[in-house]
């Protein structure tokens, strides 16, 4: 473990990526132990979902100004999971487009986020803010929501030691987003679309 | 042309047919080699892309590090009975999710394969990438039993099988035409045999219907000429007897010894027609055909004048012939008149001698086979047409103008010929002549009688007259002037018209008879049957036979020569004979009782 987190912090980027990569595979291998909540593992693994969950969605064709134009990835109150984040993604595309990723603190009215991922809001904001992204092209992405109405479309879990999700199709469907059926099937549960 | 080619096509049927099969044989194992390719590609595809879909399907889980998923991908391949294994491995090739249908997944890989399909004896191993937008994210690895080669072999092998059968239909096929063609060709060969028999058979038919009008003819010729003959032989007999009696006025002497010459062609004519009846009084004996020809070649050129030559080419050290010298110089006179009637425009005639042997005849007219003495006359005339060649042995057949010939000539020599037991052979070519052979009998080495016997013979007898004759005759017209000429050379002539008659006188007048003078046919008693009666009651009588014509067989049987005469007769004939017989010595010594 400590190697691996060791390499995450390398300075190289293409060794970034490669452990990025290797980690995003072989880290879950290892089981998670139950109170890790927050453990740098686990921070990794969540990352790299992310922006692996993006292959598996389709964006309305509004959604980008161009079909080179970057997905944005926008992350609230992340902490460490932010700079994993950040790193994992560096020179990663999506097709043609680059992926980026930006810190947010609330939702901006003039710049979309594709990906929104909000991390430890209290549970009234977090609704909130999950509510301020209902309607827009957006995959809200929460972890370890309880509340229905703080989860957002994909909310991570942790279920026998793993990283797992669960997916709300049916906001997804009002976000304008198609969720692949393979993504769905990895879901623990799914609320499905009207 | 056609046919001739669709022959030849015919034959080289089976060779076809072998051809053929070879090349059915050839393309069922090209057949069952793409197959096993065919099969081969089909079956690599199919688990190629049960390994794609798979591998499609399980982009998410690998991404999302979902093992219990992946095994379920991997598990439902086990819907699919030919699939025995599948994995699923990760990005570094570790093995992600296994499925064996044994249970036992150890034997798997526990790398991933190379990328690829591999086809064993009886298994598909398939390895697929698993992709996304591009970027490798792991393999999927199949395998999958395939039917075994040894099943396939067999499945190969029943094609093979009916392809064999299907080839030895065809040679049979080709056998059977073979022998189906042998046996047309036999019944053609049959049909053409049976074709020539029927030729043939319609030419014994027509040969035979020729020879039958010819007998017909022969019958009716036979019997008009015996009625002529007793006709002239009164006629004759009286014109001797006129002659002999006659005052001596030139003219009508002139007169008489015309109506004679009438009277003697008359009697050479019937003397023809018998002969081509072969009913001729035949005296055969040996003959030097080579001495003969020798003392008639005067008379020859004589006959047939100037305008031809006449060459002999006479064989030496010929054997003798059995014949009638008289006959046999007729024969040579009427084929040289026929010769020179082929010479319109002069030439020679060649008579030649010889011995050959025959095969059987060809011919009607051709002799037995045999040996033979032959006389042949050849000309360098016109030939006979062919047309024409058939008929030339026919009696009244002739090509020369009316009044020129009697269409007896070459009637006459078959007719001898044939009654001598030899024959003719014709050889003719139009525009380059015709040769005719006689076949003449040879004569026994032992017969010793020549041509001088008979003359010495002849020249021997004295006329004696005053012996008592008793003269048998049905012809009433005959029988008066043969009395007279006896008559008139001092006889006592008893006259009578029957057998029966005769022998009344004999029996009355018993030993006062010398000779019997006797035609031989007769109603009711033949000649020979009332010598036998009259000898019988006056041992050693003689007996005169007069006859019209060759009763031969009865006659000849029972009368020596000299005891027959043949009629038309002269006086001085008959009372020569009669002397002749008269003579005790020469009658009483050979007369058979």
């Amino acid at each position: 473990m400590v190697v691996l987190i060791r390499l995450l912090r390398a300075r190289s980027a293409g060794a970034r990526r490669m452990l990025a990569a290797a980690l995003a595979l072989t880290v879950p291998l290892a089981p998670l132990s139950a109170d890790a909540q927050a453990g740098p593992v686990e921070y990794a693994v969540k990352a790299t979902y992310i922006y692996k969950f993006a292959p598996f969605v389709e964006w309305p064709s509004a959604a980008f100004p161009s079909t080179s134009a970057p997905l944005s990835i926008c992350v609230m109150r992340a902490g460490e999971l932010l700079g994993v984040l950040e790193r994992a993604v560096s020179g990663q595309k999506l097709g043609d487009r680059p992926i980026v990723v930006r810190s947010v603190d609330r939702l901006e009215a003039d710049r979309a986020c594709h990906i929104l991922y909000v991390g430890s809001l209290d549970g009234e904001t977090r609704a909130e803010t999950l509510a301020g992204a209902r309607g827009a092209p957006t995959l809200t992405i929460t972890d370890g929501a309880t509340d229905p109405a703080a989860k957002g479309i994909i909310n991570f879990v942790i279920d026998k030691n793993r990283v797992r999700f669960e997916i709300d199709d049916f906001s997804a469907a009002e976000n304008g987003l198609v969720i692949s059926s393979k993504l769905l099937r990895l879901a623990v549960s799914v609320r499905p679309r009207a | 042309m056609r046919f001739l080619d669709l022959r030849r096509l015919w034959a080289l049927i089976p060779a076809i047919a072998i051809g053929a099969a070879a090349a059915l044989l050839l393309a069922g194992v090209i057949l069952a080699l793409n197959n096993e390719r065919a099969y081969r590609s089909q079956k690599i595809n199919e688990i190629t892309v049960q390994a794609r879909i798979v591998a499609a399907t399980a982009t998410a889980a690998i991404t999302f590090d979902d093992r219990t998923a992946a095994q379920e991908y991997v598990n439902s391949l086990s819907a699919n009975p030919e699939i025995e294994a599948a994995a699923i491995f990760d990005e570094n090739g570790r093995r992600y999710a296994a499925y064996s249908r044994k249970g036992d997944v150890s034997p798997l890989p526990h790398e991933a394969p190379p990328l690829g399909a591999e086809f064993g004896d009886d298994r598909v191993v398939v390895a697929t990438p698993v992709l996304q937008n591009g970027a490798r994210l792991g393999t999927v690895y199949v395998e999958s039993t395939t039917e075994p080669l040894a099943r396939r072999i067999e499945r190969y092998g029943v094609v093979g099988l009916l392809v064999v059968m299907a080839s030895l239909v065809m040679v049979v096929l080709a056998a059977a035409h073979r022998v189906m063609n042998r046996t047309n060709a036999e019944l053609t060969q049959a049909n053409k045999d049976l074709q020539t028999q029927i030729t043939e058979r319609q030419k014994a038919e027509d040969a035979l219907g020729r020879a039958q009008r010819i007998e017909a003819v022969g019958q009716l010729t036979a019997g008009v000429a015996h009625d002529f003959n007793n006709l002239l032989t009164a006629v004759l007999g009286n014109l001797d007897m006129l002659a002999i009696r006659h005052d001596g006025d030139a003219r009508s002497m002139r007169m008489i010894a015309s109506a004679q010459r009438a009277g003697q062609r008359g009697a050479k004519l019937t003397g023809q027609l018998l002969a081509f009846a072969r009913r001729q009084r035949l005296e055969s004996r040996p003959v030097d055909l080579n001495r003969l020809i020798e003392n008639m070649e005067t008379m020859l050129r004589a006959t047939l004048g100037g305008g031809v030559d006449i060459v002999t080419a006479l064989s030496p050290n010929l054997p003798r012939a059995l014949a009638d010298p008289s006959q046999v110089e007729l024969m040579i006179v009427n084929l040289a008149i026929n010769a020179r009637d082929a010479l319109p425009d002069g030439g020679a005639i060649r008579v030649e001698t010889g011995a050959a042997g025959f095969g059987p005849p060809s011919r009607p007219e051709e002799p037995p086979a045999g040996e033979y003495v032959i006389v042949s006359v050849s000309d360098t005339g016109t030939g006979i047409p062919p047309d024409v060649v058939d008929r030339v042995f026919e009696p009244f057949f002739t090509t020369k103008e009316v009044g020129k010939g009697s269409g007896l000539g070459l009637s006459q020599v078959v007719g001898v010929a044939q009654q001598l037991g030899g024959g003719v052979q014709l050889e003719t070519r139009p525009g380059e002549g015709t040769t005719v052979r006689v076949c003449l009998p040879l004569a026994p080495h032992s017969a010793a009688m020549d041509v001088e016997t008979e003359a010495v013979r002849e020249g021997a007898p004295s006329p004696v007259g005053g012996a008592a004759l008793l003269l048998v005759d049905d012809d009433a017209e005959v029988r008066a002037v043969t009395a007279a000429m006896l008559r008139e050379a001092g006889h006592a002539v008893f006259e009578v018209s029957d057998g029966a008659g005769a022998l009344e006188i004999v029996r009355r007048e018993g030993g006062k008879i010398d000779l019997l003078v006797s035609d031989f046919a007769m109603p009711g008693m033949n000649g020979v049957e009332l010598a036998r009666k009259a000898r019988a009651l006056l041992p050693g009588l003689p007996v005169l036979f007069i006859t019209g014509f060759a009763e031969t067989a009865a006659l000849s049987g029972y009368a020596r020569p000299e005891e027959t005469l043949r009629k038309p007769f002269l006086s001085r004939d008959l009372v020569e004979r009669v002397a002749l017989l008269l003579t005790p010595d020469e009658a009483g010594a050979t007369t058979p009782q």
